[in-house]
């Protein structure tokens, strides 16, 4: 389906995207990318749009990055009833003809050749060569990757010249600068071992936990987190593993150069079949291209099959079929380890798509945070938000290792961001994130309680907030019980007309409806003093509770019997505008935004 | 601590109603270049207790030229933008207090971050 597309052209990307996020992603490429047919699946966004590779790689509300082979309906899957004519049918829907997927290797290899310089692309040596030894768009890289390069820094280039034991250290160095590589590196390591087309998933899920120890409580528990989320999200669980397998096939290339010539060869072929324009350079580059060794492309197919199509095949099988398939059609190698491709094969009963992924890392692992607390793309949603404009103060009440602030900052650069936490260990973290990102001329960090903050009433622009669900720290203290108060004071320092963007746990998310509507209904304050007897029928009776509210109740709960002698808070003042559920991972967050009126 | 974010800062003890601005007592200022962002400096100033700011600088000793009064049309004055810079984002108490002016309680300020936690009596 990918057009041989030139320079300027639409190319049809999709984007892996946790639970929810979904319609943040579609806002997202509509509005930085100009993106056209945007289409949502479950899990997934695809979407078509002209703009670089540099911005389509830098959307903040994905998880992964890939270039859409092929889109097909489902439905048709799951009408045979003899096995071998299925396959037959299968195989020869999901492969297509020869012309399609040479187009898509093209597409694919520009891209690659203009990602290489950011250091994100999956196979930045041998697609480099590819790439600006080979296509109508290779001066156009060369600037483009000089440009990158120059504050990227030349890990990648520099590395290839070294020798493979160095290589093993300077690709740690720079892997540092991305998030969350300090677990991959070492999951890298011991799954590369043991490692299939398929089945690797169990053990990775497992394994992984045990072997982040050293890394920070903080980051482990949200790698952990991750981790379940992505068994939970569509189409995200093979991303870790991708990432592995990318890492290794980057090294391979580096150091093989007949692999290389044949990258070239099979480039050349590519383009022959595909009769873009613009050939006459290949006449050239023909002594290189006649050089020994003819290994043809070598890919992987990574395949993931749920609905009704799994009673019928496993996703072995549908791998095989694929792979199999593939090779016999492009003369390409089937190479589990090192391949310098992979094809992404997704079939269920909402969707059949074929894709190729473009970044070695999830987009979502942002190169400029250094702890990651939650989930970076849920935090750039709820700084998105809260509509933050120039000259605005934002301030992160309980803000930990800072991310929404960090995601926040990252795209305005003429706002304030002013995060507190009452906790010592989050805020050394924060401080070291914010020298990391370099944010320090507009981010800024004090220790304070969020019942009792150090500012001025309406002195805030917006504030965004994870508040705590009580997992992964321990609090003294319940946060049901504190939420009136935290409320309280984010109202009073909230200005007329500024924007709250509040995380909740569905416990909490559902206290605080309760809280509000209450307030709306009837101003008496003796009802606000016993909150936990509202708490307690919240789940049953609240209409805004909907299904999706887990009928446990939090635990902390039962231990409120609320002696608490202060005047109730006044909360009449926020109004509700919007509330969206996204996956956190292990358990689901609720993003609800308010806007203070005026009463 | 930067100047930007005590201009900010109240004390909020219990019973105290005029805890602005707080006084700096520094044992420790370091100056921290930092990139100069003329847009957000000008975003900032109409949001800045100037008094306040003044203050907070000398206190400091690193007023320098700062006019006591806010100059008329500094959006376009690039000199102004990046002195008010300079005071607001470069200068850095690692260590010292903050001081309530009217209680006299005292915040310490630690490797730069200001710890402005109450007791529970004094919330």
């Amino acid at each position: 389906m990918t057009e041989p597309s030139t320079d300027g052209s639409d190319v049809r990307y999709y984007c892996t995207a946790g639970n929810g996020m979904e319609r943040f992603l579609i806002d997202e490429v509509k509005k930085k990318l100009a993106a056209q047919h945007v289409c949502q699946l479950p899990g997934k966004v695809l979407f078509s749009s002209s703009a670089g590779i540099d911005r389509v790689s830098e959307l903040k509300a994905a998880e992964r990055l890939f270039l859409l082979l092929k889109q097909d309906s489902p439905q048709w899957l799951s009408a045979h009833a003899s096995p071998a004519k299925a396959a037959s049918l299968l195989q020869s829907r999901l492969l297509g003809d020869r012309n399609q997927w040479a187009c898509a290797l093209m597409t694919w290899s520009r891209l690659q050749g203009e990602l290489t310089g950011r250091g994100r692309a999956v196979n930045p040596a041998s697609s480099a060569l590819g790439m600006t030894r080979k296509t109508e768009a290779g001066k156009k890289n060369e600037e483009q990757k000089q440009k990158e390069e120059r504050y990227i820094g030349a890990s990648t280039k520099s590395a290839r010249e070294r020798r493979e034991e160095e290589e093993e250290e300077d690709r740690r160095l720079s892997n540092v600068e991305q998030s969350g590589m300090k677990t991959l590196e070492k999951k890298s390591k011991r799954e590369k071992e043991q490692r299939g087309i398929e089945g690797v998933k169990a053990k990775e899920s497992k394994g992984e936990e045990d072997k982040s120890e050293e890394t920070h409580i903080e980051a482990q528990t949200q790698e952990k987190k991750r981790k379940r989320g992505d068994e939970d999200d569509d189409g995200d669980e093979e991303e870790e593993k991708c990432v592995k397998k990318e890492k290794t096939s980057d090294r391979q290339s580096r150091t093989e150069g007949e692999e290389e010539s044949g990258v070239v060869m099979a480039f050349n072929s590519c383009r022959q079949n595909a009769k873009t324009p613009g050939g006459t350079d290949e006449r050239v580059l023909q002594p290189v291209l006649l050089q020994p060794s003819s290994v043809p492309v070598s890919f992987r197919i990574s395949c993931k099959c749920t609905g009704s199509l799994s009673r019928y095949f496993s996703t072995q099988e549908v791998s095989k079929m694929v792979g199999v398939g593939l090779s016999r059609l492009m003369g390409w190698k089937i190479e589990l380890k090192n391949p310098q491709l992979e094809v992404n094969v997704c079939l269920s009963n909402d969707d059949c798509l074929l894709g190729i992924p473009l970044t070695r890392l999830p987009l979502a692992n942002r190169s400029y945070i250094q702890t990651t607390g939650l989930r970076s793309t849920v935090a750039w949603a709820m700084a998105s938000l809260a509509e933050i404009q120039p000259g605005f103060c934002v301030v992160d009440p309980m803000c930990g290792v800072g991310t929404i602030l960090i995601e926040a900052a990252q795209e305005h650069k003429a706002a304030h961001f002013l995060g507190m936490d009452n906790d010592d260990g989050q805020l050394l973290k924060a401080n070291e994130n914010v020298k990391f990102a370099e944010l320090g001329n507009r981010m800024h960090l004090l220790k304070a309680s969020s019942m009792a903050l150090p500012l001025p009433s309406a002195s805030v622009d917006a504030v965004v907030c994870d508040l705590p669900f009580g997992r992964k720290f321990g609090t003294k203290t319940s946060m049901a019980a504190n939420l009136p108060l935290i409320l309280a004071e984010i109202e009073r320092v909230l200005r007329i007309g500024g924007y709250l963007v509040l995380l909740l746990s569905p416990q909490l998310s559902c206290l605080l409806k309760k809280l509000l509507s209450q307030k709306e209904t009837s101003m008496t304050p003796s009802q606000e003093t016993k909150p936990a007897t509202r708490i307690q029928d919240c789940p049953a009776t609240s209409p805004s509770s909907t299904k999706q509210q887990t009928p446990q109740i939090h635990q902390d709960v039962n231990s409120t019997p609320t002696e608490e002698t202060d005047p109730p808070p006044h909360l009449s003042s926020l109004k509700h505008q919007t509330t969206f559920r996204v996956s956190l991972g292990a358990i689901d967050g609720l993003i609800h935004k308010y806007v203070k009126i005026d009463t | 601590m930067k100047l930007l974010t005590h201009n900010m800062l109240t004390s909020h003890v219990k019973g105290v109603t005029k805890g602005y601005p707080l006084l700096i007592k520094a044992t420790e200022v370091k100056m921290n270049e930092v990139e100069f962002n003329p847009q957000f400096v000008s975003r900032m100033i109409p949001k800045l207790e100037w008094s306040a700011l003044i203050q907070a600088a000398e206190e400091l000793g690193h007023r320098q030229d700062l006019p006591g009064e806010l100059v008329p049309d500094y959006e376009k004055d690039e000199e102004f933008l990046k002195m008010v810079h300079r005071v607001l984002l470069e200068v850095e108490v690692i260590e010292g207090f903050l001081q309530c002016p009217e209680s006299g309680r005292e915040f310490p300020i630690t490797r730069g971050i200001p710890n402005m936690l109450l007791n529970e009596e004094e919330a």
